[in-house]
């Protein structure tokens, strides 16, 4: 059974069809790409796996359960975390905290422990503060702890937002552009620790604008234009694919009119 | 985690407020006793207002309802005040409850308008004694002071000390919110509160536990207000207090503690140092407010994040 599965998925905005009955299978621990050009509608349907848009038409299904619709927060406690496109820290607070509001569903306090404080408050605190240390070390944020996340340049802001839905312990994690304006040489680590996230034993899916990254890291590719999946499969048979170049550059012929 | 330092300003801020009394006129107890209450208050209004970032301008609404529970079942009811007081809690927690719920979801300022809208309602009901026993225009008089086994709490001094009590507790109340889950999900959910729902942060759940818990506290600070002056009327919560309560988070620093402590000596206290200069006071305090708006957006004493243990970042 896949782990995520979109079925017949529609989501139309006004008169706008964003997302055009979209099937897609993602099996456990594979690292899957969706691609297309600007405006294609994938992020559209990344609002719509994490519950940020609810589908006109469609089933999500996720382990075996249906989540279409359900609230953004219940699909994050199943499993599903995300980052964004244009990255969404809490840009006033220290890194540690950031990464620690990961650790919210993980960590087993009640309401009351905001009142008043057990002896299961401390020990839950002091496991949650210390996953935190492992995450900002797994990422080489340890030494900036203490700092304003919004602050920081914007390679660190992308380290930050990963290792936060990493915090949550995800089964999958969904990328919304990882390596949009990273330098080459943080392109690179981000390859490194995409791979070693997956390691971990995390489902992956992202976008990706930037063909060299998903050609290289994706097991499985999505071809999307205008909300349509025109073409799937390996990244070799997408990259020689006719339709789908057609969809970057346009048909060969349409210069001679 | 409190520093040293803080521990040790802590220290000294709460030495003078058991030394004052025993230095200060009639008169100036009674203003620090208000002090002190108000400084509950604007504590809990920060809950809201500061650290979950919603627009709430009716918080008087659950200081009254707190002050006017003590009043009605000590006076019409006939019950001992002590009997009253989880009276005074949990019906402003059911309140805020009912009037947040479906309001919640609103942005802040169209939260803003209604919260002014239920507070204005809200006077007008008791001005206008409702089922007979608000008391009208003119409200509640003559409470009995409250009594605990056999202590009576009738002097001014140990009615200052109770509204200190009351502080106190409130303290310890937002220190452990501020070092726990629910008190880091109100930071997240007023700072980004779709990033929030996307780590699976029930943002609709903490925003109603902010107004509960901060209504739970007012109403406390409501009970003391009764008692300190044995009454209570409509003027002292309507719409024109919870704006006072409102500035006083913005002016102090939203999600400050000193902060809020400093505003609310900034904006009470100051004012009445000043009485001899009856109206014009107003007008230096009124650009003394917008100056420190202009010069420091954040507050006099804005709030510093970064609370975290020091383990985690020690090998």
């Amino acid at each position: 059974m896949a782990l995520l599965e979109l079925d017949n998925v529609t989501k139309i905005f006004g008169g706008l069809v964003a997302v055009d009955s979209l099937s897609i299978s993602i099996e456990k621990g594979m690292i899957y790409g969706i691609i297309g050009p600007n405006g294609a509608g994938k992020t559209t349907v990344f609002n719509c796996i994490t519950g940020v848009y609810k589908p006109e038409k469609g089933k999500i299904i996720f382990k075996g359960k249906d989540i279409t619709g359900l609230s953004p927060h219940k699909i994050a406690n199943m499993g599903i975390t995300r980052t964004f496109q244009t990255i969404r820290l809490f840009g006033e607070m220290s890194v540690a905290e950031n990464i620690m509001s990961g650790r919210h569903s993980k960590s087993r306090q009640k309401w009351w422990h905001g009142i008043i404080h057990t002896p299961f408050y401390y020990k839950d605190e002091k496991e949650n503060w210390l996953k935190v240390r492992e995450y900002m070390e797994l990422f080489g944020l340890t030494h900036l702890a203490r700092m304003t996340a919004g602050s920081q340049p914007y390679g660190i802001q992308r380290k930050i937002e990963m290792a936060r839905a990493l915090a949550t312990e995800p089964e999958l994690l969904i990328l919304d552009e990882p390596a949009a304006g990273l330098n080459d040489k943080e392109r690179l680590e981000l390859l490194e620790t995409i791979r070693k996230i997956r390691d971990m034993g995390i489902t992956i899916l992202l976008i990706e604008h930037n063909m060299d990254l998903v050609m290289n890291i994706t097991e499985y590719i999505s071809v999307l234009n205008f909300g349509k999946k025109i073409a799937e499969g390996k990244p070799e048979e997408i990259q020689n694919n006719p339709v789908v170049i057609e969809a970057y550059l346009g048909k060969e012929d349409e210069d001679e009119f | 985690m409190m520093n040293t330092k803080n521990a040790l300003y802590y220290g000294i801020f709460f030495l003078v407020l058991i030394v004052l009394p025993f230095f200060l006129t009639s008169n100036w107890i009674s203003v620090m006793t208000t002090f002190l209450i108000y400084s509950v208050v604007s504590l809990s209004q920060d809950i809201v207002l500061g650290r979950a970032g919603m627009f709430d301008m009716g918080h008087a609404i659950f200081f009254g309802l707190g002050a006017y529970s003590t009043a009605i079942l000590n006076m019409v009811y006939g019950w001992p005040i002590v009997a009253t007081i989880p009276v005074a809690i949990i019906l402003p927690i059911i309140a805020s409850i009912l009037l947040a719920a479906p309001i919640i979801h609103l942005r802040g300022d169209y939260l803003l308008v209604t919260t002014i809208g239920f507070n204005i309602v809200f006077t007008q009901a008791l001005k206008n004694n409702v089922f007979g026993i608000t008391g009208g225009p003119n409200g509640i008089f003559g409470v009995e002071p409250l009594k605990i086994f056999s202590i009576t709490f009738a002097s001014q001094k140990s009615i200052y000390f109770l509204a200190f009590f009351v502080l106190l507790l409130t303290l310890a109340i937002i220190h452990n919110l501020e070092t726990s889950k629910p008190g880091r999900a109100l930071h997240y959910l007023n700072l980004d509160s779709l990033a929030s729902e996307c780590i699976g942060i029930n943002t609709r759940f903490y925003r109603l536990y902010a107004f509960a818990l901060s209504a739970a506290i007012a109403g406390l600070a409501g009970v003391v207000f009764t008692l300190q002056f044995s009454a209570v009327s409509p003027g002292a919560f309507n719409f024109i207090q919870s704006v006072l309560f409102f500035t006083i988070v913005l002016v102090g620093g939203p999600s400050s503690i000193p902060g809020v402590l400093l505003g609310t000596f900034f904006m009470f206290v100051v004012p009445e140092m000043f009485r001899q200069f009856a109206e014009a006071r107003y007008l230096v305090f009124g650009v003394a407010m917008i100056l420190i708006m202009i010069w420091r957006p954040k507050g006099i004493w804005p709030v510093k994040f970064g609370r975290i243990p020091n383990y985690i970042t020690k090998e």
